[in-house]
């Protein structure tokens, strides 16, 4: 029963002996409270090569994506530029030095022109006494976008243009850095294919290839097949490690998705004999529900105990669904029962009031107030019934927290600690804490284990198991397939704002995870 | 100095730095001034305290929630007006009716805010302009004294109880209400949360709009009570009463601790930040600071409080 894991190779480059690597990470380590970010981390960028970067959330791409951008500075290791140790102590001391970026939100400024956007904060070169020459701005900001050969007027808004062609005007920004960066330029790709559409996606990579002579690249993406089609090397990451580096003409999806998920054991990781048989009792019923906007003609029925995983993209509808059942968005058309009363949420509050506990994505925003201590978070839900005359009663106050932190196992020096001191995984569990203190009855985990360690995720699905035996409801929505697949009772899978499948995912009848994206894409 | 300001920013230390401050005060200008020191002398420091400290508890809970009141001032004016324009006609019920009327500005200073979703400083500044503008019209411009039958009904602000200023009293008795509000109700739980993260206040279920215009409510209601106050140890009512008041006030608060942002902070804060405060303005008429100079101090003393306390790593944009 051991994991079938290929050892993780030392990052040595095969062969290729004279030109210093273009830029190098020699044994990194990060560590952020709570979390190892990243261990002994090695990768190596040769000019003009296109590397990949994949794992799943929280294996540590984006934490090393910052330390190559300058956002984050290494615990310890060292970065090479061209062979030449250096540091980044900032972004732009970062892009000084020949780091481009493109990121997956996109950077540029709506309300500011192409040309304004391409040169924002580097106008001086075409600043005489504190006056722009813009004729100047603009005939440079032309240049800048023949070598990504757009056709756009450097004049225009950057909102009247379409996703596709912003994203080859952060290309072109990106590539205004090679005429002040001292050696070879690396630019930084992260999820720049996420907004775009398929033909979109081929323009870009042309674009890439094209400027290979130029730069060398970092492709970050969830996108497998991409990742293999655009890139000479891939680097997998798991958990903070690097544990291969493959040529990609030789690798394949599965291969890599083994590697990134790394574990054979999957049906104990998501303790899946824990899993029971939900109940009948209905606890809410959605019926043709719609909303203009983002969803529509969705209907199922939550049973208690039962944890409902809804599976899609970016788009899907399945983000504004939850959203919609937690209070945030209210519905358009349809019903919506909690226990057989129709109901509408117009308010986080209204949904608390039917029993709805909302775990949400910005754990740090929404979840918790970072500023106050733990035992204020817990009870935040549900201070009405500490409430005597109008007082709080804080002896019972501290009773409550300190049985929930024994109770969910929440590592924090004490209940008087701020939130903002504890981990990822232990503000989860104070989210948690501060729901089942509320008696809430159906749980919207909205990405529950996002940017949490293997340890406290496995925390987290054994809490999830727990809650449900005792007849709570889950909607899930999960950053991961596997996740998915692994925790619910049930999978429906949406795409454009409509169920097109739904599958019983008890344990020894899971699902594959192949067969549901063919309804996802 | 980036390192001194560092200590100052330190938590353990910064929570006791206005109390020493306070206690630092005291000492100097007793050293000075021995007469200070009196016992006499103290509680007519208390007295003259009391207005600015119930004017900086109102604001204490706006400020908590994040947000600003701006129109203190001119609601305790005009709370001023009102009194003594009502007080031979209404008797006590003067004082009932221009409380009245704080609530109502509060009230609706509140609703502009939360449901027409204005910042709470232009709800507030406009409000401000509104009451001080009433002031000036039903007062016709001018301060009214009151006649001596009407000052019989200012005994239970001007009247002592053993040897202790009833005004002090008054100021005691918002301190204990002010702190239990704060300390030990919900509302003072859901303000502070509001304003440490009000996101996730929000996707709890706390009814975020409901707290905040109480808020309003609590600080409008405040300034009118200071405004009673005020008639009561002057004697009069002015449309222009308290419009120097302002400045103080927030400085009162923001020099005690509480955040200006929002969040951290506590009514003995501002109890601490409006001695400081006067202490400081005694101190400047020892030294014959022109008393009109004052509030140059105060601006100086108000940026310089938030300058030292804030926490600029959390606030990447200031607007």
């Amino acid at each position: 029963m051991s994991a079938t894991l290929t050892p993780a190779p030392s990052a040595a480059a095969p062969g290729t002996a004279p030109p210093p690597p273009a830029l190098a990470l020699m044994h990194v380590e990060k560590r952020f409270p709570g979390v190892h970010a990243l261990k002994d981390v090695t990768i190596e960028i040769r000019p003009g090569e296109v590397v990949g970067l994949v794992g799943e959330n929280g294996a540590g791409k984006s934490t090393l994506m910052k330390i190559l951008s300058g956002v984050y500075q290494p615990d310890s290791g060292d970065i090479l530029l061209d062979g030449k140790k250096t540091r980044f102590v900032s972004a732009s001391d970062a892009m000084s030095q020949g780091i481009g970026m493109v990121f997956q939100e996109q950077s540029l400024l709506t309300n500011l022109t192409v040309g304004e956007n391409i040169y924002l904060g580097n106008e001086k070169q075409f600043t005489r006494f504190g006056i722009v020459d813009w004729r100047a701005l603009y005939a440079a900001a032309s240049r800048q976008l023949a070598k990504v050969q757009i056709d756009a007027d450097p004049r225009m808004r950057a909102d009247d243009l379409g996703f596709a062609a912003r994203q080859m005007v952060e290309l072109a920004k990106a590539l205004t850095l090679e005429e002040n960066a001292p050696g070879h330029l690396v630019i930084l790709l992260d999820e720049p294919t996420s907004v775009l559409e398929r033909a979109e996606i081929e323009i870009l990579f042309a674009r890439v290839r094209a400027l290979r002579a130029r730069a060398s690249f970092i492709f970050v993406s969830h996108r497998l097949d991409e990742v293999l089609e655009l890139s000479d090397r891939i680097y997998v990451m798991k958990d903070g490690a690097v544990v291969a580096d493959l040529v990609a003409s030789e690798a394949d999806i599965t291969q890599l998705h083994h590697l990134m998920v790394g574990r054979s054991l999957q049906a104990e990781y998501y303790r899946e004999p824990l899993q029971r048989p939900y109940r009948d009792e209905v606890v809410l019923e959605l019926d043709s529900l719609r909303h203009d906007s983002a969803y529509r003609d969705i209907s199922f029925k939550l049973h208690a105990g039962e944890i409902l995983g809804i599976a899609g993209v970016i788009g899907s509808g399945r983000e504004e669904l939850t959203r919609t059942l937690a209070g945030f968005a209210p519905h358009d058309g349809g019903r919506l029962l909690a226990r057989g009363r129709e109901v509408k949420l117009r308010t986080p509050a209204e949904a608390v009031d039917i029993g709805v506990g909302y775990v949400p994505r910005e754990r740090r925003v929404e979840g918790l107030v970072l500023f106050l201590p733990v035992a204020a978070n817990i009870t935040l839900a549900d201070l009405g019934s500490l409430t005597r005359a109008g007082l709080i009663n804080t002896r019972e106050e501290r009773r409550l927290a300190e049985s929930w932190v024994e109770r969910l196992k929440v590592r924090t020096p004490g209940i008087n600690t701020l939130c903002l001191n504890l981990s990822g995984g232990n503000q989860q569990k104070v989210v948690l804490a501060k729901w089942l203190n509320a008696e809430a009855r159906i749980l919207i985990l909205d990405h529950p284990t996002r940017g949490l360690d293997v340890g406290a995720k496995e925390e987290v699905y054994e809490l999830i198991r727990a809650v449900t035996a005792e007849g709570v409801a889950v909607i899930l929505t999960s950053d991961t397939l596997e996740e998915t697949i692994g925790l619910s009772h049930t999978v429906l899978v949406m795409r454009d704002g409509a169920i097109t499948h739904r599958v019983d995912a008890s344990p020894g009848q899971k699902p594959r995870q192949v067969d549901l994206i063919g309804y996802m894409v | 100095m980036n390192t001194l300001l560092d200590t100052f920013r330190n938590d353990g230390m910064r929570q006791w730095l206005p109390l020493a401050t306070l206690i630092l005060l005291v000492i100097l200008v007793g050293a000075f001034q021995p007469a200070f020191l009196d016992v006499n002398t103290l509680l007519q420091l208390a007295s003259d305290t009391a207005v600015l400290f119930i004017l900086a508890t109102g604001v204490t809970f706006v400020i908590m929630l994040g947000g600003i009141d701006l129109s203190i001032q001119s609601m305790a004016s005009l709370s001023s007006v009102v009194v003594a324009l009502t007080l031979a006609r209404f008797g006590y019920g003067a004082f009932v009716f221009a409380f009245a009327l704080g609530a109502l500005a509060g009230l609706l200073s509140g609703i502009a805010h939360v449901r027409l979703r204005i910042p709470s400083f232009i709800a507030t500044l406009a409000m401000g302009g509104v009451l001080s503008s009433a002031a000036l019209v039903t007062s016709r411009e001018r301060s009214i004294t009151l006649g001596e039958s009407e000052r019989a009904y200012l005994g239970w602000i001007t009247g002592t109880v053993f040897g202790i200023p009833n005004v002090v009293i008054i100021a005691l008795i918002v301190l204990v209400v002010a702190h239990i509000l704060q300390s030990r109700t919900p509302f003072g739980r859901y303000s502070a949360a509001i304003g440490a993260g009000e996101p996730a206040a929000y996707a709890s279920g706390v009814k975020v709009d409901r707290q905040k215009i109480f808020a309003f409510v609590l600080s409008a209601s405040c300034a009118a009570l200071a405004g009673i106050v005020l008639v009561g140890r002057l004697a009069s009512g002015s449309p222009t009463l308290a419009s120097e008041l302002l400045l103080p006030s927030i400085a009162a608060v923001v020099v005690g601790g509480t955040s200006i942002t929002g969040g951290v902070g506590s009514i003995w804060r501002t109890l601490v930040g409006a001695l400081i405060i006067s202490v400081v303005r005694i101190g400047m008429t020892f030294l014959g600071v022109n008393i009109f100079a004052q509030n140059i101090v105060f601006g100086v003393v108000l940026v310089a409080a938030v300058a030292i306390t804030i926490d600029r790593s959390k606030i990447p944009i200031v607007k």
